[in-house]
């Protein structure tokens, strides 16, 4: 004998999340989620590379990445929070008086934590794996097993960068550097605290008082360089700038001939 | 929440007793005594010196500095109860009760009082004083940053609005909620009579009121060339300014220490019968978390500060290299408390609206758990995060990668937080309130300053952010973005408590927009030229930063026209404003059971706790 009581069944996993997907505020919720997670997403692959100093050196390449990947990732999470939030925002309640008590009114549901905390968590872990590797690849044995490092010994004074290059035994105001050598900076002060901070070059570090402090770096593109202060270091700590370039070998050894000859002191 | 609570009319007040001398003594005579504490000590101590030596001038203005805050602590009364130990004695019943303000209309405000109601208003008359004058310093700087080049002011103003700008706008942040509500409405929300520690409570409050013309001393002393970091060996170096900002410090470090403890034991100890941790209101919750941070946090600053001070006085030279000391032990120390302390400013904002939330959606709080696991991992993971704002110094580099991860970990449980926020905005219906309008902004502005921490956060991406106008917008989007517009939601929500009135809806509404879409735009326009690379703190800068700081300039203005809005609303609102239903909002915690205005002891009986606070909603069957 055959019978239908199909009427008393409780839907199946599917029919749950088809009726779910279906309901109007949710699709309202997942439009406007997929909407700014896309606006995220452009702003990370378009607006913050334009935005950022000219790339001159592997670290400013690494830390270009970094950004556009870091803001890619976290557009879908940025894009549901928002969601959500945009979406309450655009179905307030007006009036003097408040609303009726919602029909909706779990205090928890586990799945959706569980679901929240493993993305929530796995972005966060792979921020920190990006990141430590960038950050090993950066570091690992740029300068130490590079035979053609070039060292340069920054020295921060209130309020005015200078450079000496011992291999080449000369005094600068400006900083060159050769294309294709890593470039060791070997950074004090002789007053207060400073930070060397040559910009298309991606890194810096601080100029502490009678201490040295190291940086690395590897030059690759050529072009013009700024060299800022990042640490307030007091009157004119704003003026505190200087120049420098990535340039050829060959324009390098030129540029070393030419202050050599006026005594190894740049005019 | 429900309550067997029955409430009462003000009791009558007691006789004064009038030949006490706590009668007497209020706000003036604690400037007297100050001034002739400050001056005496002044003048004693340059007898003899040579007052051409820095040292000597160091010593004579930081003791000056210290005698001031003593001498108007005894001046208005604070000491009285302290020195009758001393003999053996006490105050009388008469004297206690005369000393919580009962019957003294106005004065009892300018005086040494322990009802936490008038030490909550006092509060928020201080947090009202010094971010618009914190506010002002800020639109200075970007006045002076609207064009490169501006010779508006000179440099070492310059140097000093930044820093000054800074530490104003910390402490005030610090207090912006736990001082006012923590004091006003806190102890209501547990059902509690008052804090645990009423006098404590009072001299908390005034002590911070003595560190405010201390820091101002700091214009009249040449300023302040550090920034708020106040970074060795720049600082050991300063001028006279220099001891201001130091005494400050460590005046506030003791009131904040002293209100944390206050709090902390407050809702330890004093919570109404049937509230267990789980019916304890979030907003509670939060405000005990970031008091009882700040209380480990805060006693290093002040011991960077000492250590200042002894370099400054007595060359102790902890922070000068020449003789073996470490401009990275303060960076250390300081940071140590620094990073706590961005937390110590969040979590009542944040904690304030998760409050408010399931009032203006009628529905549960989404899962109160998550909502206390992630203040409290965020107040633990804090603690360990400190030194990523010393990746650029040189100092340990071997560590960046451990602290790296535990910063970036800081985002796990701060998610839990979005969840808690979302979850209870999800399917729902907020009624539309000036409250509620903050925490959309909050939602937002946590969101930029929170992905933008993770960037910060990360090593290689820091080598060029660090120390640019980038970390500027970030810490901002956070802290003003975020904690500010918490701490506004909050104080609107709570306003008719505090008030007896309703704050004026237009007023507020034209704020609100024009502070948010100001502060967004005075924020992006950092971030661009930040990653452009512009430094921080930088009184001039080159050409191609122009557009982005105008812009930011054009914000700045747009937000400050909407902070004197809401600024007149608050003022114009408590003179003028609707009288206030007993619970406007249709709440269901303890503290809006409290008649306005609020008895001595606020309740008549002790309340009986029953249920959760957020018992909003109708039951649905799965």
């Amino acid at each position: 004998m055959a019978f239908d009581n199909s009427e008393d069944l409780e839907p199946t996993p599917g029919q749950r999340l088809r009726n779910f997907v279906q309901r109007k505020d949710v699709t309202q919720t997942i439009i406007l989620g997929v909407v700014i997670t896309a606006l995220f997403t452009i702003f990370g692959l378009y607006a913050y590379p334009n935005w950022m100093p000219a790339v001159h050196s592997k670290e400013m390449h690494s830390a270009r990445l970094i950004m556009t990947i870091f803001t890619v990732l976290s557009a879908p999470i940025g894009g549901f929070v928002l969601a959500i939030t945009v979406r309450a925002f655009l179905n307030m309640h007006r009036g003097d008086t408040p609303p009726p008590d919602q029909e909706v009114s779990e205090k928890s549901n586990t799945p959706a934590i569980l679901v929240w905390c493993f993305t929530t968590g796995a972005f966060v872990v792979a921020a920190i794996v990006i990141g430590l590797l960038v950050y090993n690849s950066d570091t690992n044995s740029a300068v130490a097993d590079a035979p053609d490092a070039i060292t340069v010994e920054v020295t921060g004074a209130q309020w005015v960068w200078s450079f000496y290059y011992p291999a080449q035994n000369i005094h600068t105001h400006t900083l060159e550097l050769p294309t294709g050598q890593p470039v060791d900076f070997k950074v004090t002060s002789v007053d207060v605290n400073h930070s060397f901070w040559p910009v298309q070059l991606g890194i810096k570090v601080d100029a502490n008082r009678l201490v040295t402090t190291t940086a690395e770096a590897r030059p690759t593109i050529l072009g013009h360089i700024d060299i800022r202060c990042a640490e307030l270091c007091g009157l004119n700590h704003a003026f505190m700038e200087t120049g420098g370039a990535v340039v050829t070998a060959s324009d390098f050894d030129t540029w070393v001939k030419s202050i050599k000859a006026t005594g190894g002191i740049e005019q | 929440m429900t309550t067997l609570a029955h409430q009462s009319e003000v009791s009558s007040p007691a006789p004064l007793p009038t030949r006490s001398l706590i009668t007497k003594l209020n706000i003036v005579t604690g400037l007297i005594v100050g001034a002739i504490f400050c001056w005496g000590t002044y003048y004693a101590m340059r007898a003899g010196r040579d007052m051409t030596n820095e040292h000597n001038i160091n010593k004579v203005l930081i003791l000056s500095m210290f005698m001031w805050s003593l001498g108007f602590m005894i001046g208005i009364g604070a000491l009285i109860g302290p020195f009758r130990w001393l003999i053996g004695k006490d105050l009388t019943p008469e004297e206690e009760l005369y000393m919580s303000g009962q019957g003294q209309g106005m004065k009892r405000y300018f005086k040494y009082c322990t009802d936490h109601k008038v030490v909550g208003i006092q509060y928020l008359v201080a947090v009202m004083v010094l971010l618009g004058s914190g506010g002002t310093m800020a639109m200075m700087i970007r006045t002076n940053l609207a064009t490169p080049g501006s010779h508006l002011v000179l440099p070492k103003i310059y140097n000093s609005l930044v820093g000054l700008h800074g530490i104003t706008m910390i402490i005030a942040m610090i207090i912006v909620l736990t001082g006012p509500l923590g004091n006003f409405i806190l102890p209501m929300m547990i059902g509690a009579r008052g804090e645990a520690f009423p006098r404590l409570n009072a001299t908390s409050f005034w002590l911070l009121f003595t560190a405010i013309p201390v820091l101002c001393s700091a214009w009249f002393l040449g300023g302040i060339p550090t920034g708020w970091s106040a970074y060795a060996p720049l600082s050991t170096q300063a001028g006279p300014g220099m001891n201001s900002f130091l005494v400050t410090i460590i005046i506030f470090a003791i009131s904040t220490a002293i209100a944390g403890t206050n709090i902390t034991t407050t809702v330890i100890t004093m919570r109404a019968k049937g509230m267990h941790f789980n019916r304890v209101p979030i907003f509670v919750i939060g405000c005990t978390i970031s008091v009882a941070l700040a209380v480990p946090a805060f006693p290093t600053f002040m011991a960077a500060m000492v250590q200042t001070g002894m370099d400054r006085t007595i060359s102790t030279g902890f922070y000068d290299a020449n003789v073996g000391g470490s401009g990275w032990l303060y960076a250390n120390l300081f940071w140590i408390m620094g990073h706590p302390e961005v937390y110590v400013i969040l979590l009542p904002g944040v904690a304030a609206l998760l409050e408010m939330v399931p009032v203006f959606t009628r529905k549960p709080l989404f899962s109160f758990p998550m909502a206390v696991a992630g203040m409290a991992g965020i107040a633990g993971m804090s603690a360990l995060v400190w030194a990523h704002h010393m990746y650029m110094s040189g100092w340990m580099p071997a560590l960046n990668g451990p602290f790296m991860v535990t910063t970036e970990f800081i985002s796990f449980p701060t998610g839990l937080l979005f969840l808690v926020f979302v979850g209870t905005l999800w399917r729902s219906r907020p009624w539309l309130k000036f409250p509620m309008l903050c925490v959309y902004a909050m939602l937002w502005n946590l969101l930029v300053g929170g992905i933008t921490g993770v960037y910060v956060s990360d090593v290689p991406l820091d080598g060029t952010l660090h120390g640019s106008m980038y970390v500027t917008a970030h810490f901002h989007y956070t802290i003003m973005g975020a904690a500010l517009s918490g701490a506004v939601g909050a104080i609107a929500y709570w306003f008719p408590k505090l008030s007896g009135r309703m704050l004026n809806e237009r007023a507020s509404y034209i704020s609100f927009w024009l502070v948010q879409i100001g502060l967004n735009v005075l924020f992006m326009g950092m971030f661009l030229v930040g990653a452009e690379g512009q430094p921080r703190r930088v009184a001039s800068y080159a050409e191609q930063f122009a557009g982005g700081n105008f812009i930011s300039t054009l914000g700045a203005y747009t937000v400050g026209i909407g902070m004197l809005v809401f600024l007149w609303a608050i003022i114009h609102s408590a003179r003028k404003g609707d009288i206030a239903p007993a619970n406007p909002w249709g709440a269901k915690t303890l503290e809006w059971t409290v008649p306005y205005p609020a008895p001595i002891e606020n309740f008549s009986e002790d309340p009986i706790v029953t249920s959760d606070p957020y018992g909003f909603g109708k039951r649905v069957s799965k």
